[in-house]
């Protein structure tokens, strides 16, 4: 099997902790629910996210080297 | 006239209604199906009833007392004879029953499933989804349940035959069931072994008493339950057929009340505004006169509206309904009238089911009902809320006209006495307008309508003109023509970006078409051959204000697309700064000064030298004219020198399309960012003028001598090509023999195929050199296509080298007839005359194949276009519905309406393309930045303070307040008194 996390053109997705995700949330002055979303079946999720957590995504970006953003993990 | 007070919406809620509601907001039953008597009144409780409101004027509603215009209509009812379906509901309908219980109306969900979906609908709320897949998962997991329970009642499939039927589907023992069993005891004719089965074998075989086996044979015993189950399982035999019993719609009303408000409620769906039973419909709302007006045709008879035509058919058969009941009429009867009643109701909503005949006009005409008028491109949604028609709009051809500003639109004086501006008199204003009353709405400057204090309206005529004017005072309004410096918005279709709608200043002009700027055809994607644009004048102070400083042409030089700017010298303009600067010519005073004769500038610089005792002046020099003193730029120009710009000065290079040309020109693209877009504008409007005057003072023209190249050169040129030819030849001629070798992934006849579009390619090119070494460096062609102003070198060889490869698909040419591209050829005749080489050249002439060959390839691009055109239409519809509520907010984020976040920083970098540098290699070009802080450092400690301070750029609104030509000056004259 393919693991698709691992192909060049998937970003990182990273899980971030409880007070990592809360200062993002006052950063952006979002509720969790306002976040764009991810399927938990999601392949480039890591395996150990669960519904309600939230992963950090860092892709390379043509306007800046590196763009940051977040997703909600849903069902 | 009352003042109305805006009210916010707060929200939006949308349920289903009840019958009882139906009753209490409807102003009369209606029990008749005519709708004016013999005198033609209309006829009480009638479809026409005048509680339901007025149409005709001077008539007064009999419910609010109104006349018609202020009355909005009032809805009336019909009850139904039986209840009938909604079809908008039929889904949903379908959904339910399939998911509650046939005896106790209960959902088929455990009350722990029902906790868990009434969970998932609240998380469903929270994320912002749809709520109907947690209701597609509740019945998709109710249906799955045989039996209740909560009552244990065992539930029946239901089939749902489209649009409005439904049916309980039931597997019941077959009317034939001894049969099927003794036919399944015979012994197998193929078998000789078998010998059948006896009533014995079958009582062992199943488990029943032998007694009880004869009475079922004997059909005195009906096998129902486990009994049947047992014999079905011996014998192998199904012994069901399906029972399908149809649910009427007063069934269906009697099985929805049952379900209580706590299951609907896990279902998604708010009991208190919405019950399940009021999606069968027991009382129709009879939609206001006002919504279905009927007219008067030109020989007096009236016409009525399609959904009168409907509601007469509906009130019919609701009649005949009930008549046939009364006078008890077969079931068979009743049947067939409730169907033709839903049948009614159904095409009332919608007339276009599919599996439904659609209700036809007298004419044939399909009828018009409830959902056409809301459906699709004319619909209610697109055609009358998101687009409409409106007033104060024009269109017409446009035209060049190289005298006006780019910021500037000529109106027709026709448009102008059309299109008005409301003023609000006051006294400093007071002469003007009382003039522009006097002048009349025929003559111009004037005014069509003037409006008192007490707020009434009066049209100004030429008969009443002189009088009203007398009579105009500080608290009018008058609404006066379009006079120049008016801003008004223009567009052209299709509005593609941004910039296909801008705001442009008005100069009322003779004639009928619009003028503008050639240099605003970029951005509008213009031209004239015959294109036409629209014209919106504003009519409110703020829409103007904001015109003027958001959406004014001068305020969109730079594109969002590419962050360059879009507006620019094009075309002639770059032919004639080219001209202008390359190889420097010399001018006299007079040439010079007819140069700058349409710019601001009017003095000359000191001249250059001196000729003969005259003075001179250089192209770069009266160029220079144009730049603001403190501009430092290097760059190279598309001719291929090195431009460079010392303090406002052109020092060396020549100025062409990457100069100043729209799409990136270097000078026009750090006026706009560096300096001001006022600065840019005065640029732009004069380097167009220069230019044009510029060009004219050399002259340029191209004819067909223009692409001839001498004897010798087509000699070199018909080398060229032979010699390819032979090469072609050669390469035929080892993929005959076997020998070639086919290329990494490729077959031997792609590679084959590859190697000679390869060396095809070549001798076109090298026609192309040829040719291009045989033009003079003053040749037109050779100016435009090295300037940038318009075409290529490629253009140029096609003209006087050699056409090249027509190519089908990024192939040679290989359709045609069978094995050959024509008839004129062999079969399989792999040369290049045989596929589409054109070996002549434009001027030379084509032959009637190389015709026909460049026919076919010309032809693809025809249809590409059409087709991308069609497909990109589309697609840009799509992506705009997609992105038309994103929003970029203060913060930095992108989100939609309801506050999800799309982009966390807008473009991931938080800029704006058009507000960061042009340069490769920084998004903000510190070294020039500070460069200049340092040289207002160097000068003096004041000036270095000033700077330090921050510098307001001066506002400039109009063409009237300058810098430019000083319009201001050359308006005294108001009007023509
Ligand atoms: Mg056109
Ligand atoms: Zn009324
Ligand atoms: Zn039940």
């Amino acid at each position: 099997m393919v693991d698709v996390s691992q192909h060049e053109l998937v970003p990182e997705h990273t899980l971030i902790d409880e007070e990592e995700v809360e200062s993002m949330l006052t950063q952006y002055d979002v509720k969790r629910a306002e976040l764009p979303k991810i399927k938990r079946k999601d392949p480039a999720l890591p395996d150990e996210a669960e519904v309600g957590d939230v992963v950090k995504i860092v892709r390379d970006s043509r306007t800046t080297d590196k763009a940051v953003s977040y997703r909600l993990v849903i069902e | 006239m009352s003042m109305q007070t805006p009210k916010e919406i707060g929200a939006i809620q949308f349920g289903l209604m009840d019958p009882e509601t139906y009753r209490d907001m409807s102003a009369t039953k209606i029990i008749t199906a005519d709708t004016y008597d013999d005198d033609g009144y209309p006829i009480d409780m009638g479809l026409m009833d005048p509680r339901l409101g007025v149409i005709d004027p001077g008539l007064e509603c009999r419910t609010c007392g109104s006349h018609s215009g202020s009355c909005n209509g009032h809805f009336g009812h019909i009850e139904l004879a039986a209840p009938v379906i909604h079809v908008g509901f039929t889904k949903l309908i379908r959904r339910l029953l399939r998911a509650t219980c046939r005896d106790c109306g209960r959902l088929s969900l455990t009350p722990e499933e029902q906790e868990e979906f009434r969970d998932g609908l609240q998380r469903n709320e929270e994320l912002g989804e749809d709520w109907t897949n947690v209701l597609k998962a509740a019945v998709r997991q109710a249906r799955k349940a045989s039996r209740c329970p909560h009552c244990g009642a065992p539930q029946h499939d239901i089939k749902h035959e489209k649009p409005t039927t439904y049916y309980e589907v039931q597997d019941v023992l077959a009317g034939d069931y001894s049969e099927r069993i003794a036919s399944a005891m015979q012994p197998d004719p193929d078998n000789e072994d078998d010998s059948g089965v006896s009533p014995s074998d079958l009582a062992e075989d199943s488990g029943l008493d032998l007694s009880r086996v004869n009475d079922i044979l004997s059909g005195e015993f009906r096998p129902v339950g486990e009994d049947r189950k047992k014999l079905e399982k011996a014998l192998d035999v199904d012994l069901t057929e399906e029972d399908m019993n149809k649910l009427m719609p007063s069934d269906i009303r009697d099985w929805f009340e049952d379900i209580p408000d706590e299951d609907i409620e896990t279902l998604g769906i708010d009991p208190s505004r919405s019950r399940p039973e009021w999606m069968i419909l027991t009382v129709l709302p009879v939609p206001p006169v006002t919504a279905r007006p009927s007219i008067t045709l030109d020989n007096g008879q009236r016409s009525e509206d399609d959904l009168t035509h409907k509601l007469v058919d509906i009130i019919r058969i609701n009649q005949r309904f009930m008549e046939n009941r009364e006078a008890g009429a077969p079931q068979l009867i009743i049947e067939d009238l409730w169907e033709l009643l839903q049948y009614h109701v159904t095409t009332f909503v919608d007339n276009e089911i599919s599996g439904t005949p659609p209700a036809r006009h007298r004419s044939g005409r399909p009828l018009k009902t409830l959902s056409q008028r809301l459906k699709g491109k004319e619909g209610r949604f697109r055609g009358s809320l998101s687009g409409k028609r409106v007033n104060f709009s024009a269109r017409t051809v446009i035209s060049p006209d190289p005298t006006l500003s780019l910021n500037e639109v000529g109106v027709p004086e026709r448009v102008a006495r059309e299109m008005t501006q409301t003023m609000n008199v006051s006294e400093r204003n007071l002469d003007r307008a009382q003039q522009y009353v006097r002048n009349g709405p025929e003559g111009h400057p004037g005014a069509n309508y003037v409006k008192r204090p007490d707020g009434r309206r009066l049209k100004v005529t030429e008969k009443n003109c002189e009088e009203l004017a007398e009579k105009i005072d500080v608290g009018w309004e008058v609404n006066r023509h379009l006079i120049d410096g008016d801003i008004v918005i223009f567009n052209r279709q299709p509005s593609l970006h941004r910039m296909s709608i801008m705001a442009h200043e008005v100069v009322v002009m003779p004639y009928k078409t619009f003028r503008l700027n050639t240099v605003v055809c970029p951005p509008y994607n213009a031209d004239f051959d015959g294109d036409e644009m629209n014209m919106h004048a504003l009519q409110t102070e703020e829409s103007r204000a904001e015109a003027r400083v958001l959406m004014r042409v001068q305020e969109q030089l730079l594109s969002p697309r590419f962050g360059e700017n879009i507006i620019g010298a094009i075309q002639d303009h770059i032919s004639g700064t080219y001209l202008l600067t390359n190889g420097n010519p010399e001018f006299t005073e007079t040439q010079a000064l007819d140069l700058l004769r349409a710019t601001s500038i009017d003095t000359l610089p000191e001249p250059a030298g001196e000729d003969e005792g005259e003075p001179y002046w250089t192209g770069k020099q009266l160029f220079s004219e144009l730049l603001p003193d403190d501009l430092n730029l290097e760059f190279t120009s598309s001719a291929g020198d090195e431009v460079v710009i010392e303090d406002g000065q052109l020092v060396s290079g020549t100025i062409d399309e990457d100069a100043v040309g729209a799409f990136g020109g270097e000078v026009v693209d750090t006026l706009a960012k560096v300096h001001s877009k006022t600065r840019a504008r005065v640029f732009v409007n004069e380097v167009a003028s220069l230019a044009m005057r510029a060009i004219m003072h050399f002259g340029f023209s191209i004819g067909i001598d223009d692409e001839s190249i001498p004897g010798e050169a087509n000699e070199q040129v018909d080398e060229a090509i032979a010699s390819a030819y032979d090469r072609v030849q050669e390469l035929i001629e080892i993929y005959e023999a076997g020998e070639l070798e086919s290329l990494p992934g490729r077959t031997v006849d792609e590679t084959l195929e590859m190697k000679i579009m390869q060396q095809l390619g070549k001798a076109r090119d090298s026609a192309g050199e040829i040719a291009e070494d045989h033009f003079a460096d003053d040749n037109p062609a050779v100016v435009m296509a090295r300037s940038g102003a318009r075409g290529s070198m490629l253009n140029l060889t096609q003209m006087a080298g050699c056409v090249g490869q027509q190519a089908v698909r990024g192939e040679r040419i290989n359709r045609g007839y069978e094995g050959r591209t024509l008839s004129h050829y062999q079969p399989n005749d792999l040369s290049a005359e045989a596929h589409g080489f054109v070996e002549n050249s434009y001027r030379g002439g084509l032959t009637p194949r190389e015709f026909f060959f460049h026919a076919m390839g010309g032809r693809e691009g025809l249809v590409d276009t059409a087709v991308r055109t069609s497909k990109s239409g589309y697609l840009q519809r799509r992506l705009i519905n997609a992105l038309s509520e994103l929003e970029a907010q203060y913060d930095g984020t992108v989100r939609d309406t309801s506050g999800t976040v799309v982009q966390f920083e807008f473009g991931e970098d938080g800029t704006s393309p058009v507000k960061v540098s042009s340069s490769e290699d920084n998004p903000i070009d510190v070294e020039n930045v500070a460069d200049r802080i340092l040289d207002a450092e160097f000068s003096s400690e004041e000036e270095k303070a000033e700077f330090l301070g921050r510098k307001e750029l001066p506002t400039n609104i109009s063409e009237y307040a300058g810098p430019g030509l000083d319009k201001a000056r050359s308006l005294e004259v108001e009007s023509d008194d």
